[in-house]
C-alpha cells in the first residue's frame, strides 16, 4: 500500500506531502520534517489510518493542537513521519450541565470550549493561560496542572472517559462509556461519562496520558468541568519571602481552599498582564519578587455567604504567616488578573510577549522544595549567564497539595543566536542538576526524556512492555519518552 | 498437588521454619472464607500447598523468583478477609501472608501522604494520621482491611469518597514485586524526592496497577504503597472517649457528641430522584466530607439479632423512609466555613424537598453517625446469616443512570425478597457520591442471604445469574463493577461474558497479565485467566 | 452442648479475624491491639478461634483426622475468652464455647496431651493440679487462727484454690485474706486440708467428668458446711475458681445454694460498709491487670434452651427463646477498681486492654503446664503493656496471674512491682501479720 492510500482514507483534500504545509509541524525541540499529512475527520478514519500504518510500518505522529508546537510532544523525532492532525475533530460533542462533564474532541480549543460551555453556565478547568491554539484534549492528555488544586484529586484530572484508538488500529472507550452502546444510546438511559473507573481492572486512559501519543490516539475525551460564576473575588498575597508564601499555599491545599491558588513570581505576573515589552519591564519593577495569588467563584449554594466567610477565613489564614491578601496589586486588580485566566492567552501567547521566545523547564516535586530549587535555578542561570530578570517561576500546586507542578521559564530574544546557545546549554544543564537533586520530570518531552528516565530504568522497562501491547509495531510517534527510534520495531 | 520435599526446603530457606507451614491441619484454616458457599458450592475453597510470612521485599522477590523457576502458582493477601484473597486457582499454589508487613513507614503531613506497608489496618492508619490532622477515609469493608489492599489491589469503595475518593484513586507511588520477581516503583517511590507521585515519567503505569478494581493479588506483590491524605480537624477515633451505659455490651460503645468541627444533618426526602439531586448539589458545592443517599444501615445494630428482631419489632421502621433517608456531614477548618457549609446544605434540603426527621437528628443518633460513617468499622451486616450476597455494586455513574438503573436490579431482586430468600430490609439501593459528585456514584445493593439455606442459595444465584448476565437486563450499565471484583473467573467468567461487549476490555487486560507474568504463576483467579479453557457453550453462560 | 451443635457458628465464621484483636473501636494503641496471645504468638490463622471453628468443620466433615499438629493447635489456647468477647461485638457466635466442646471431644476420643496427664493425675490422686500430696493442703493456713467450717461455726468460708494452698511464695496472700476479713469482724472459717479442687483447670483442658465429680463434691461440702457450719458464704481469692464456682457449676446444673463472692466483691463490700478502712497511704503508681475468670469469664451463665429459627419472610437467624449471648459485659471490673481507688496514694492507671477485653496473664487453658515458654511471653507482653502506660506495679487478683507475672519477670529482670490486690489493702488497713 502507497503513501497516498491515506488519501483515500481522508479525502483527498485532507491529505498532503506539500512541504510548505508540512512544515508547521516540525517546530519545536528537534523536530524532524515529516512526509505526509492527513487529517481525519472521524474515529473510523483514525483506525484506518493506524491500521494503515500496520500495513505498512509507517510511522504516525498525533497532533491535535496548532503551532507554535512547543515542547515537542507532537513533533516528529523522526525522518519520514506523516502526521495526523486530528484538528478537523473540533466537535464540543456534549455539555452535560447537570453532571458537569464536557466531550471534546481533539480539535477544540480552550477558547471555542469556553464559550460553549458559558452559554451553559459552566467552566472548564483550565490551566495557566494556554496559547490559543492550545487542543484542550492534548493539554489534558499531558497532565497540564489545572489552577484548582483542591478538586485536583487525581493527576489526571479533569480526564474522565476517553476513546482511544490504540497503535493496532482497535478502538476502546474508557471508564463508563465502554460497552456495547453508542453515546447516544448510553445518554438514553442517563450514562453521561462521567465515572472514569476501568473497565475492569485497569485503567486504560492513565495509559495515554503523559504519553505523547505514543500509546494510543485519542478522539474524544469526556471532561469534568464546573459551575461558573460571575461573582468572583481574587487576591494576591505578595512577599518577599517565598517560604511564607509556600507555607500558606500548604495551609490553602491542606484545608482544601476552594479555587484557583497559584505562586508566581514578578517576571511571569508581568507577562501574564501585560502585553508589550515596556509594560511588562514596567510592572515587574513594581512588584514584588513573589505573589500567591487566590481567587474563587460565589458558585454552588448560597454565593454571598460564601463568598464573604471564603474571604475572612483567607485573611485570618494569610495574617498567621504575617501576610495580607491585597485585591490591587501595582495597579493591577485581582479580579481583572481572575478573569483573564477563565480562557486562553490572548494574543500574543504571554511567554512569547516580552523577547519573543521562552524555553520551559518543569517537573513535579512537593511545594516546601519550591524555595531550593528557585534558588538553584538563580544560580544556574547566573552560571550561564542567563539574566535572571528573564528567569520565570511558576508553581502550581497539584493532586490537593500532595506535590506541585514546578516550573522556570526562560525568556529569550530568538534572534539573538549567541542567547539561543546559551540558553540551550542553561536548559540542559538544569534538566540535568535539577533532576538530580529530585526534580521529577513526569512529563519528559524531548531533550528531557534521558535525564528524566535514567533514575527510572524499572518504569522505563515496564513502559517498553506496555507499549510492545498497545501499538506492537511502534507505528506511534516514535522518539519519545523511552521509545528512542526504531527499537522495539518488529520489521 | 502439594510441594516436593526440595521445593519446601528452599521456601524454607528463604523465611526461616517458622514461617513457612504446609501442615494440612493449618491449611485447613485457608481455605474457609464467607462466600465460598455462593462461590463454589462448599465451606471451603482449594486449600493452599503452604503458607509463608515473609518478612520484608528481599525475601518476597526470593519466594517469587523461585515459584518461577519451580512453576508454582503464588497470591499473597493482607487480611484474608475475603475468598478472593485465600482462593488459588490450582493446588500447586503458595498463599504469601503478609502480616509481617505491617509498619506505617512514613506519614509526611506536610505533603498529605502515608507510606504503609501491606498489613497496616486503614483504622491504623486512620487513627495515626488523625492525631496529625489528617483521615484516610472510610471503606464499606471493615476496620481491618489493608490501607494497601484497597488502594492498590482490591476494590476500595468508601463511604467518605465523596470527600476522600476511593478505587485506587489516592495512590502516590507504590513498591510492586512483579509475578517475575523484579522490583518496579511506580512513579516516585523509593526515589530520593519522596513519595508524592505514581505517574511517570511519561505515562502513567497506574493504568496496568488497577482499575475500577485490583488484581486481588493476580499480578504480584505490592509491598508499599503511598496514599494520599485527607484533613481532619477532630481528635483521632482512639482519642476519643466512647461511652455506654452500664450493663450495655461493648457494642454500644459510642461518642457521645458530633466533634466540633464537624456537623451532621439526616435528611430525609419525597423520593428517591429528589434525595439524589440534592445529592449532587450538595456534592458540586463542594462543601460537605459525606453525603451518604439511603446508606444509614452500619449503624443501627442492636447487640445481636433477637435483640435487633426485637427492636424493630417494638418500633417498625418505615423502610421506605430508610430508602430516602440521608446522612449528610460537613466539616470546617473554622467556625465561619462549618457555618456556611451547615447552612447551604440546609438550602439544598430545602430546595429540593427535604426535612430533618426528629428522630434521626438527635444529639445521639448524629454522633452515633458520625462514628460509623467517618469511621472504619466493622462488618454486622454479616450477623444476620453470616453471610451477605455479593453485592452487584450496581453501576456507577450519573443521578440520571443511577434512577434509570435502579427499577432494573429492583425487578431481579423483587421475586427473591417477596419470596423471602433474600432479605433486603429498606429495597433501597445506596449511593456513594464521589469525589464532590465530579465522578457521580456508585449505586450498590448490600442483600444478605443464607447459604445454608438450600431456597436462599438458590435465590442468591439465581438473582447473581441474572445481574451477571451479559445479555440480561444489566447489558447496558456496565461491566467495570459486575460483581464487584469478588468474582472468582474460573467460577463466574465475568471477564469471558462481558469483555467482548465491553470494547474487548478483557483482551487487553488478558493481554498486560501475560506481559506481567510470562510464566504464569501468579494466581489468575480473581483477576483474568491468561487464556481461557474451552469449554461447552452451556456452561460458558452459566455464572455461579 | 457439644461440639457439632456449634456446626452453625463453624459454617458463619467469616474469616473477619476479629477474634485476633480486641474490639477494634477500642484499640488505644496499635502496639497492643491484639486479644488473642495464641494468634499472636504462632502467626497462622489455625490459632485464632476462627480458625478453630475451620479445623472443627473439617474434622466434622471428615476432612481431617485428630493428630498431634491438631492438639497443639487446639491446646496451645489459653482459653482467655478474647475470641468470643471480639466476636461477639459484631457476631452471633460462641467461640469459646465451641473451643471448650472441642477440648472436651478430643480428651473423649483419648487424644490427650502428654504434658497435661500428671497435673491431671495429680488431681484424681491428690485433688490438686499442683502435683502435691492431699495433706500440704492446708499447710498455707498453719499458724492462722482461723476457724475450721468442718468443726466450726461461721458464715464465711474462705476458699483458698489449689494455687494458694501450695504456692509458698503466694500464701501471704491467702493469709493476708483471711486476715482482712477477720479484722472486718467476718465471721470466716476454712476448709484447711479438707478443701479439694474446682476442677475448673481440668474442664479447661477437656476433662468434662473432672468438672462434674469435683463439682458434685463442691456442692455436697458447701451444703454440708452449709447445714454444720452456717456457712452462707464463700468468699475465694482465686479467680479461677471464683469462676468455676460462679459459672461452670451453674452451666452443668451444679450450683451451690451459697452466695460465691471474689475476694473483691467482699472487700469492696466491707470498704463500703465502713468495715474495712484503708487509710494509709500507698504512694504507688498502679495499673490494675483484669484477670480473664474474674471478668470476662467471671459473667454469671446464660442458660439458655431453644431453636434457631426464621421468622417467616426473612433470612435473619433468630433463636426462640430470645438468646442473651455472654458478651462479658457482666464480669467483676469495678469491685476490684473500687477497692483500687479507696485507697489513699495509689494511683490507678488503665491499660491499653481492660475489663472485657483485658489480656491474659498466660496461665490459663493449661498452657503454663504445657507451653511454659508461651505462657511467659504472654506475661511479658502483659509486663510491657503495664510499663507502657507508666504503672510502677501490676496488681491482679488471681494466683495464677501473679505466678506467672512473678517467674516471667525473673526472667526477663523485669523490676515492676507484682502485687495481688489483697496485699496492697493489707498494707493500705495496716496490722499485717
Amino acid at each position: 500500500m502507497a503513501l497516498d492510500d491515506l488519501g483515500r482514507i481522508v479525502g483527498e483534500a485532507n491529505f498532503t506531502k506539500n512541504p510548505a504545509a508540512l512544515q508547521e509541524y516540525c517546530e519545536g525541540k528537534g523536530g524532524c520534517v515529516p512526509r505526509a499529512l492527513v487529517r481525519p475527520a472521524s474515529t473510523e478514519e483514525v483506525q484506518r489510518i493506524v491500521e494503515w500504518a500496520n500495513d505498512t510500518r509507517a510511522l504516525l505522529v498525533p497532533v491535535s493542537s496548532g503551532p507554535p508546537h512547543i515542547h515537542g510532544g507532537s513533533t516528529p523525532s523522526v525522518e519520514g513521519a506523516v502526521v495526523v492532525d486530528l484538528r478537523r475533530m473540533d466537535k464540543v460533542i456534549r455539555v452535560d450541565k447537570n453532571n458537569r462533564v464536557v466531550i471534546v474532541q481533539p480539535g477544540v480549543t480552550f477558547g471555542h470550549l469556553q464559550t460553549e460551555l458559558a452559554r451553559q453556565g459552566l467552566s472548564a478547568y483550565l490551566p495557566l493561560l494556554p496559547r490559543p491554539t492550545k487542543s484542550v484534549l492534548a493539554s489534558v492528555l499531558e497532565r497540564e496542572p489545572i489552577l484548582m488544586p483542591s478538586v485536583h484529586f487525581d493527576s489526571t484530572d479533569p480526564l474522565l472517559c476517553a476513546e482511544i484508538v490504540f497503535g493496532t488500529g482497535d478502538r476502546m472507550r474508557t471508564g463508563e462509556a465502554a460497552g456495547p452502546d453508542t453515546l447516544e444510546e448510553q445518554w438514553e438511559i442517563g450514562k453521561a461519562q462521567i465515572s472514569p473507573f476501568g473497565p475492569t481492572q485497569m485503567d486504560p486512559q492513565r495509559l495515554v496520558s503523559g504519553a505523547q501519543g505514543t500509546i494510543g490516539i485519542v478522539t474524544w475525551v469526556s471532561l469534568k468541568c464546573r459551575q461558573r460564576s460571575d461573582e468572583a473575588r481574587a487576591f494576591f498575597l505578595p512577599s518577599e519571602d517565598l517560604d511564607a508564601l509556600v507555607e500558606l499555599s500548604y495551609h490553602l491545599c491542606r484545608i482544601r481552599y476552594t479555587g484557583t491558588i497559584l505562586l508566581l513570581d514578578r517576571v511571569n505576573l508581568a507577562r501574564m498582564a501585560q502585553r508589550t515589552p515596556r509594560e511588562i519591564h514596567g510592572l515587574q519593577c513594581a512588584l514584588p519578587n513573589w505573589v500567591l495569588f487566590v481567587a474563587y467563584e460565589g458558585y454552588g449554594l448560597l454565593p454571598e455567604e460564601k463568598l464573604k466567610y471564603l474571604e475572612e477565613d483567607l485573611r485570618e489564614s494569610a495574617s498567621s504567616y504575617g501576610l495580607e491578601p491585597v485585591t490591587d496589586l501595582a495597579g493591577l486588580p485581582g479580579e481583572a488578573l481572575y478573569r483573564l485566566l477563565l480562557g486562553p492567552s490572548s494574543q500574543p501567547y504571554w511567554k512569547l510577549r516580552s523577547h519573543g521566545g521562552f524555553r520551559d523547564v518543569f517537573f513535579i516535586t512537593t511545594q516546601d522544595k519550591t524555595p531550593y530549587f528557585a534558588k538553584r535555578m538563580r544560580k544556574l542561570a547566573r552560571r550561564f549567564g542567563f539574566p535572571t530578570q528573564q528567569l520565570g517561576m511558576y508553581m502550581q500546586p497539584v493532586v490537593q497539595g500532595t506535590s506541585c507542578h514546578l516550573e522556570f521559564n526562560l525568556y529569550f530574544d530568538p534572534t539573538d543566536l549567541t542567547g539561543v546557545k546559551r540558553l540551550r546549554r542553561l536548559e540542559a544543564a538544569a534538566v540535568d542538576r535539577l533532576e538530580r537533586e529530585g526534580a521529577f520530570f513526569a512529563r519528559p518531552y524531548p531533550g528531557w526524556a534521558e535525564a528524566a528516565y535514567r533514575g527510572y530504568p524499572d518504569t522505563a522497562a515496564m513502559q517498553r512492555k506496555v507499549k510492545a501491547i498497545f501499538d506492537p509495531n511502534w507505528v506511534l510517534n516514535p522518539g519519545k519518552l523511552c521509545f528512542p527510534p526504531g527499537s522495539g520495531r518488529q520489521d | 498437588m502439594a510441594l516436593s520435599e526440595e521445593e519446601h526446603k528452599v521456601l524454607e530457606g528463604i523465611v526461616g521454619p517458622q514461617y513457612i507451614t504446609r501442615d494440612p491441619i493449618i491449611m485447613e484454616s485457608y481455605c474457609q472464607v464467607w462466600g465460598n458457599k455462593l462461590e463454589f458450592g462448599d465451606k471451603w475453597h482449594r486449600p493452599p500447598a503452604a503458607v509463608l510470612l515473609p518478612g520484608n521485599v528481599e525475601e518476597i522477590q526470593a519466594i517469587v523468583k523461585f515459584c518461577n523457576q519451580a512453576g508454582i502458582l503464588f497470591k499473597p493477601f493482607a487480611r484474608g478477609f475475603e475468598y478472593v484473597a485465600t482462593y488459588l486457582a490450582s493446588s500447586r499454589g503458595i498463599l504469601l501472608e503478609l502480616k509481617r508487613l505491617n509498619r506505617i513507614l512514613e506519614i509526611d503531613p506536610k505533603n498529605q501522604h502515608a507510606v504503609v506497608e501491606p498489613f497496616v489496618p486503614v483504622y491504623q492508619l486512620q487513627d495515626a494520621a488523625g492525631k496529625l490532622g489528617f483521615y484516610v477515609g472510610k471503606p464499606g469493608v471493615g476496620y481491618s482491611a489493608s490501607c494497601v489492599s484497597l488502594a492498590c489491589c482490591h476494590q476500595e469503595m468508601t463511604i467518605s469518597q465523596l470527600y476522600t475518593s476511593g478505587y485506587g484513586r489516592n495512590v502516590l507511588g507504590c513498591e510492586w514485586v512483579l509475578p517475575t520477581g523484579d522490583i518496579l516503583n511506580l512513579g516516585t517511590a523509593n526515589r530520593k524526592g519522596g513519595w508524592f507521585t505514581g505517574d511517570g515519567p511519561g505515562f502513567s503505569l497506574r493504568g496496568i496497577l488497577r482499575g475500577r478494581a485490583g488484581a486481588n493479588g493476580g499480578h504480584g506483590i505490592i509491598t508499599k504503597c503511598s496514599v494520599k491524605l485527607y484533613p481532619w480537624y477532630a481528635k483521632a477515633p482512639s482519642e476519643c472517649e466512647l461511652k455506654r451505659e452500664p450493663g450495655q455490651a461493648l457494642s454500644a460503645a459510642q461518642l457521645e457528641k458530633v466533634p466540633d468541627n464537624y456537623w451532621v444533618d439526616v435528611l430525609t426526602f419525597p423520593d428517591t430522584e429528589r434525595m439524589l439531586q440534592a445529592a449532587r448539589d450538595i456534592g458540586q458545592a463542594e462543601i460537605a466530607c459525606l453525603v451518604a443517599p439511603a446508606y444509614m444501615n452500619t449503624g443501627f445494630h442492636e447487640e445481636g439479632n433477637d435483640e435487633q428482631w426485637a427492636k424493630l419489632k417494638e418500633s417498625p421502621p418505615d423502610l421506605g423512609k430508610f430508602a430516602r433517608m440521608m446522612p449528610v456531614i460537613v466539616n470546617g477548618h473554622s467556625s465561619r466555613e462549618l457555618e456556611y457549609r451547615r447552612k447551604a446544605v440546609r438550602a439544598a434540603m430545602e430546595k429540593w424537598g427535604g426535612w430533618l426527621e426528629p428522630e434521626w437528628n438527635t444529639e445521639k443518633v448524629k454522633a452515633q453517625i458520625f462514628q460509623y460513617q467517618m469511621w472504619s468499622t466493622g462488618v454486622p451486616g454479616l450477623r444476620a446469616t453470616g453471610d451477605f450476597m455479593l453485592s452487584t455494586q450496581g453501576a456507577d455513574g450519573s443521578v440520571e443512570m443511577q434512577l434509570a438503573y435502579r427499577p432494573v436490579e429492583f425487578q431481579a431482586l423483587q421475586p427473591f425478597a417477596a419470596a423471602g430468600n433474600v432479605l433486603h430490609p429498606n429495597m433501597g439501593m445506596s449511593y456513594r457520591p464521589m469525589e464532590h459528585f465530579s465522578l457521580g456514584c456508585s449505586g450498590g445493593i448490600a442483600t444478605d442471604f443464607d447459604p445454608w439455606d438450600p431456597a436462599s442459595l438458590a435465590a442468591g444465584k439465581e438473582y447473581l445469574e441474572i445481574v451477571y448476565d451479559p445479555h440480561g437486563p444489566c447489558r447496558r450499565f456496565g461491566y467495570a463493577n459486575r460483581g464487584a471484583m469478588m468474582q472468582v473467573e474460573d467460577v463466574n467468567h465475568i471477564h469471558e461474558r462481558w469483555g467482548p461487549i465491553y470494547d474487548r476490555a478483557d483482551r487487553w487486560l488478558q493481554k498486560v497479565r501475560n506481559m506481567l507474568d510470562p510464566n504464569r504463576v501468579a494466581d489468575w483467579s480473581a483477576y483474568i485467566p491468561p487464556e481461557y479453557q474451552e469449554r461447552p457453550d452451556e456452561e460458558r453462560h452459566a455464572c455461579c | 452442648m457439644t461440639w457439632q451443635d456449634f456446626i452453625h457458628d463453624m459454617q458463619r465464621c467469616t474469616r473477619c479475624s476479629y477474634c485476633k484483636y480486641i474490639p477494634w473501636r477500642l484499640i488505644r494503641n496499635f502496639r497492643f491491639s491484639e486479644g488473642c496471645p495464641s494468634a499472636a504468638r504462632y502467626h497462622w490463622h489455625a490459632y485464632a478461634a476462627g480458625g478453630k471453628f475451620n479445623l472443627a468443620y473439617s474434622l466434622l466433615q471428615g476432612a481431617i483426622d485428630i493428630n498431634d499438629s491438631l492438639l497443639e493447635v487446639v491446646y496451645k489456647c489459653l482459653m482467655d475468652g478474647s475470641c468470643d468477647i471480639a466476636c461477639k461485638v459484631q457476631q452471633d457466635l460462641e467461640p469459646l464455647q465451641h473451643m471448650q466442646e472441642f477440648r472436651v471431644e478430643c480428651v473423649a476420643r483419648g487424644y490427650l496431651l502428654p504434658q497435661h496427664q500428671p497435673y491431671l493425675r495429680s488431681l484424681r490422686a491428690e485433688d490438686n493440679m499442683l502435683l502435691r500430696r492431699r495433706e500440704e493442703r492446708g499447710y498455707w493456713a498453719e499458724g492462722l487462727e482461723v476457724k475450721r467450717v468442718t468443726s466450726d461455726k461461721a458464715e464465711v468460708v474462705f476458699f483458698a484454690g489449689c494455687r494458694y494452698s501450695y504456692d509458698q511464695d503466694l500464701w501471704p496472700v491467702a493469709r493476708a485474706a483471711v486476715h482482712l476479713l477477720q479484722r472486718a469482724g467476718v465471721d470466716v472459717g476454712i476448709l484447711g486440708a479438707d478443701e479439694a479442687c474446682c476442677a475448673g483447670r481440668a474442664y479447661e483442658l477437656g476433662y468434662e467428668g473432672e468438672l462434674m465429680k469435683f463439682a458434685e463434691h463442691q456442692r455436697d461440702t458447701l451444703a454440708t458446711v452449709a447445714r454444720t457450719a452456717g456457712v452462707h458464704t464463700l468468699v475465694t481469692a482465686c479467680s479461677d475458681c471464683y469462676s468455676t464456682f460462679k459459672v461452670l457449676y451453674d452451666k452443668i446444673g451444679k450450683k451451690s445454694d451459697v452466695e460465691v463472692c471474689h475476694i473483691t466483691q467482699y472487700l469492696e463490700r466491707l470498704i463500703q460498709e465502713g468495715r474495712l478502712r484503708p487509710r494509709k497511704s500507698l504512694d504507688l503508681n498502679i495499673t490494675y491487670h483484669d484477670p480473664c475468670h474474674l471478668g470476662r469469664l467471671g459473667e454469671p451463665w446464660i442458660h439458655w434452651q431453644g431453636r434457631e429459627y426464621k421468622p417467616v419472610g426473612t433470612q435473619i437467624w433468630l433463636h426462640d427463646p430470645p438468646k442473651r449471648f455472654r458478651r462479658g459485659t457482666h464480669g467483676v471490673y469495678e469491685p476490684p477498681r473500687n477497692v483500687l481507688k479507696s485507697i489513699p496514694g495509689l494511683e490507678l492507671v488503665e491499660m491499653y486492654r481492660t475489663r472485657e477485653y483485658a489480656w491474659c496473664c498466660g496461665a490459663g487453658g493449661g498452657v503454663i503446664d504445657a507451653y511454659p515458654d508461651f505462657a511467659q511471653w504472654t506475661a511479658a507482653e502483659r509486663l510491657e503493656e503495664a510499663h507502657e502506660v507508666g504503672a510502677e506495679a501490676i496488681v491482679s487478683a488471681c494466683p495464677w496471674c501473679k505466678r506467672n507475672f512473678l517467674d516471667t519477670a525473673a526472667i526477663t529482670k523485669d523490676r515492676i512491682g507484682i502485687f495481688d490486690l489483697v496485699e496492697l489493702v493489707e498494707r493500705a488497713v495496716g496490722g499485717s501479720e
